[in-house]
């Protein structure tokens, strides 16, 4: 039965193939860069060409044909090199797009005050930060501005398996003006292997890093352990999740299903992202990876059938920008 | 858990190598998944008593990637340095 409920819900989410997001006003990014795509007739920021360097190069390392041993030391160095200039490159490379993808992901989390939340392979607090505006503007709009005794409670755990990463996030949060050890909290940590006890996460996000991760099934198994299997109520303000379970949420480049815009997304993704590689990282071997390493991603269905195998229910996924991008998402009940 | 925290806690006043309590109440070995029953002082690390293994802490983030950890031979695991988690309580 909800194996049957959840392939429906697989089948109807695919054919969303833009979503709300898209259908934005024209003078948001994606529009423009919608339309500069077809008046010119090549690939543009709309199916994500800039962001690709980017974002894939950082977080998957292509990894064809390297030892397991060997592929988290060179996705390592790869971030360690980066990892102060991460969240610039990623607004350069994707033209901000990466932003929207992240709200996105947020808006579907729906964080609320006393949350406990971790985010893996958020070292830089990208999407930490998120949640806790999102979470403090929740309460302030419901509280009029008195802090609801579950605030206090808020705590986003940020884990990455890169220490380097984590010193930025960590920079970051005090340039922000968040007091240390308050709200946030900073962790190295292996996505296979988290260091947090069972049941004590209200949520689960993880962008643009899973793909990263060298046994994906490991990961997902990791997330189901400890999502808290119902949330304890705190108070009137948590009233409304009292039935809700731990969320699973993940944003990672995926597969693009619009037959004509797939070839465009092909040719430029092995053609012009490698040549680009070249010239710009003097590295066109790492960019040949990094291409590879989406094709090598589990597709849409594939992956949403393998956070169901790790025990997740109401598993389904959105595409945004024709599926070069995903989010899924999964509870546990 | 927090009887760990109450330790760390006051650890993380030093500025040192301490954590904050909302970290240790939720934190445990990422190879044994127990409790990281101990923080020790002398070298700044949480301690796993159930595989004998210590992971560091470093600018006052924990580095728990299983590679991290550091076995310890029995002298270390039983030296004085270490602080026992029974030893304080929180509340």
């Amino acid at each position: 039965m909800a194996l049957r409920a959840a392939s429906r819900s697989l089948a109807l989410s695919s054919r969303l193939l833009f979503p709300a997001l898209l259908s934005r006003s024209i003078n948001s990014p994606m529009a423009f860069l919608h339309s500069h795509a077809t008046s010119f007739g090549m690939p543009s920021s709309y199916f994500n060409p800039l962001s690709l360097p980017l974002i894939l190069f950082l977080s998957s390392l292509g990894y064809k044909q390297v030892p397991e041993e060997q592929k988290s030391k060179l996705v390592g160095n790869v971030f360690s090199s980066v990892a102060s200039s991460y969240d610039l490159m990623n607004d350069l490379m994707s033209v901000g797009l990466h932003r929207l993808w992240k709200d996105r992901l947020i808006s579907k989390l729906n964080p609320f005050p006393g949350m406990k939340h971790l985010d893996v392979a958020g070292g830089t607090g990208d999407v930490a930060f998120r949640v806790l505006e999102r979470i403090n503007s929740v309460s302030h709009r419901a509280m009029q501005g008195t802090l609801p005794d579950t605030e206090e409670d808020t705590q986003i755990y940020v884990c990455d398996i890169n220490p380097n990463m984590l010193n930025v996030g960590k920079k970051r949060a005090s340039e922000r003006g968040y007091k240390e050890d308050s709200f946030l909290s900073w962790i190295q940590g292996d996505a296979e292997a988290l260091s947090f006890e069972d049941g004590s996460m209200d949520g689960y996000t993880i962008a643009f890093g899973i793909r990263n991760v060298t046994h994906i099934e490991k990961a997902l198994s990791e997330a189901y352990r400890f999502c808290q299997i119902l949330l304890v109520s705190h108070g009137f303000a948590c009233f409304r999740v009292l039935k809700r379970g731990g969320r699973f949420l993940c944003l990672e480049l995926s597969h693009m299903d619009v037959p004509l815009f797939k070839e465009i997304y092909d040719v430029y993704s092995f053609s012009v992202i490698p040549a680009m590689g070249e010239l710009v990282a003097g590295d066109r071997q790492s960019y040949q990876y990094l291409v590879e390493s989406v094709r090598r991603f589990p597709n849409q269905e594939k992956f949403a059938q393998m956070i169901q195998e790790a025990g997740f229910e109401r598993v389904e996924y959105e595409n945004l920008v024709g599926g070069v991008v995903a989010i899924h998402s999964g509870l546990k009940l | 858990m927090r009887r760990t925290a109450a330790l760390l806690l006051r650890q993380g006043g030093s500025g040192g190598g301490g954590i904050p309590q909302v970290l240790a109440d939720v934190l445990v070995c990422p190879l044994s998944k127990k409790p990281l029953s101990r923080y020790c002082e002398a070298s700044g690390s949480l301690v796993s008593d159930a595989i004998g293994v210590s992971f560091p802490i470093v600018d006052g983030i924990p580095y728990l990637v299983p590679k991290d950890g550091k076995l310890m031979d029995q002298d270390q695991e039983k030296s004085e340095d270490c602080v026992a988690k029974d030893s304080s309580r929180s509340q």
